[in-house]
């Protein structure tokens, strides 16, 4: 009787040990999908401090690329354009960006012409916000030591840019030669970046699609690595004497596994005329 | 060999300059020559640029310099067109077109009409 109790309640726990198991088996069918959904958004890496790491963690590699936009264009605005920033319907030119008359007539003028005029074919770094959404990639080194942050470009000619980490402001434009490159400092808001530049030549296009600016140009860049795959950008565009007020654009980008391409620009016109390869 | 680098680097540099492409298009200096056609030319050095709102522009910056009284560009048809006083007192009146538009040396081509009388002129970007 014992025994046949005993066996009753084995049974029984067999019973319930199976039900819970199939309960079980949903559960975990929850927990698979929700694993699959955790690992796709991966947390955003930090330092051992907590700071956001905008590069790779130790023993991976990768660089930021895969812009979602491939031109400045103000926030709210949707106008067609290919990734060289083409527009699909020139008439839409004055929707882009509040333009300045002479500038909506030079950027209309660069985008009849189909582009040929832009300065990256001679080599010119496409400088400013540009390397941002420009093919090649690029990554953002945080040098804590010196309170700098170093962007390294694999676009254009494989430039880099130096972003002031220590307090300083970014200079009145009118009082510093003007770079390529400008002159940036940044700071923290919260895990964002923040980085102000002035001080640009206006030798250069700073965006895809050629739309114009002055050295009078000045930018409030936003970078917020909100998980580990996506870098969330932001730039502000003032330039009084080329736009009507300022103007802000954004877009992401995605973490690419593996190396930037090591490619050099190099003007081949120049050298097939040279070598007589024409 | 040397030489051959040398130039190569010159031509490339040389190429690059003249792609290269700034900002508003008035800006920088020009250079020109203004003549009734088969007569002596005369040189003239305008400097420009654009302060926001105005543009404004020396002529032939130095002793003789005068300014822009006023100026303007028309960026549906890229006309430009300034006027100035001499120092001799003689009126100054620029119209031209500017063309090549996405190079460096850029020019604009028109008429120099100083004191009433027309003469062509083309200024070239330096």
């Amino acid at each position: 009787m014992q025994l046949k109790q005993i066996s009753i309640t084995i049974s029984a726990l067999m019973i319930m040990l199976a039900v819970s198991s199939c309960g079980e088996s949903t559960t975990t069918s929850d927990e698979v999908s929700q694993s699959v959904t955790m690992e796709s958004v991966r947390e955003t890496p930090r330092f051992d401090d907590g700071m956001v790491r905008f590069d790779r963690v130790p023993g991976e590699v990768g660089y930021w690329g895969n812009p979602g936009k491939h031109s400045l264009i103000e926030n709210g605005v949707q106008v067609a354009m290919d990734e060289n920033g083409q527009l699909t319907d020139i008439n839409t030119a004055d929707q882009v960006a509040p333009f300045k008359p002479w500038a909506l007539g030079l950027y209309k003028y660069r985008q009849a012409n189909g582009l040929a005029d832009d300065p990256v074919n001679a080599c010119i770094s496409p400088a400013g916000p540009r390397h941002l959404h420009y093919e090649g990639g690029f990554r953002i080194i945080q040098d804590r030591n010196f309170d700098r942050v170093y962007m390294l470009f694999g676009g254009g000619n494989r430039g880099w840019r130096l972003i002031n980490m220590d307090g300083r402001q970014a200079p009145n434009p009118d009082e510093v030669a003007g770079t390529y490159y400008g002159h940036s400092a940044g700071h923290w808001e919260d895990d964002t970046l923040v980085v102000e530049s002035s001080g640009f030549n206006d030798r250069f296009w700073f965006s895809n699609g050629g739309l114009p600016h002055t050295p009078a140009l000045t930018l409030v860049e936003r970078f917020t690595r909100s998980n580990f795959d996506t870098l969330e950008y932001e730039v502000e565009i003032t330039d009084p004497q080329t736009y009507t007020r300022p103007w802000t654009a954004s877009w992401t980008l995605g973490w690419v596994d593996g190396e930037i391409k090591e490619t050099f620009c190099e003007q081949v016109e120049a050298i097939d005329q040279y070598t007589g390869n024409n | 060999m040397k030489a051959a680098l040398s130039f190569l680097v010159l031509l490339i540099s040389l190429s690059g300059s003249l792609q290269a492409q700034e900002g508003f298009p008035l800006d920088g200096t020009w250079r020109g020559f203004w003549s009734v056609p088969g007569e002596e030319e005369t040189l003239v050095v305008i400097v420009m640029d654009l302060d926001g709102e105005n543009i404004n522009g020396r002529i032939n910056p130095g002793r003789n310099m005068v300014f822009f009284e006023e100026a303007s560009l028309d960026p549906e048809n890229w006309m430009v067109r300034f006027t100035s006083t001499s120092k001799a007192d003689e009126p100054i009146v620029f119209e031209g077109t500017l063309e090549n538009l996405g190079a460096y040396d850029r020019t604009i081509t028109g008429t120099w009409t100083i004191a009433g009388v027309e003469n062509q002129l083309v200024l070239t970007r330096e």
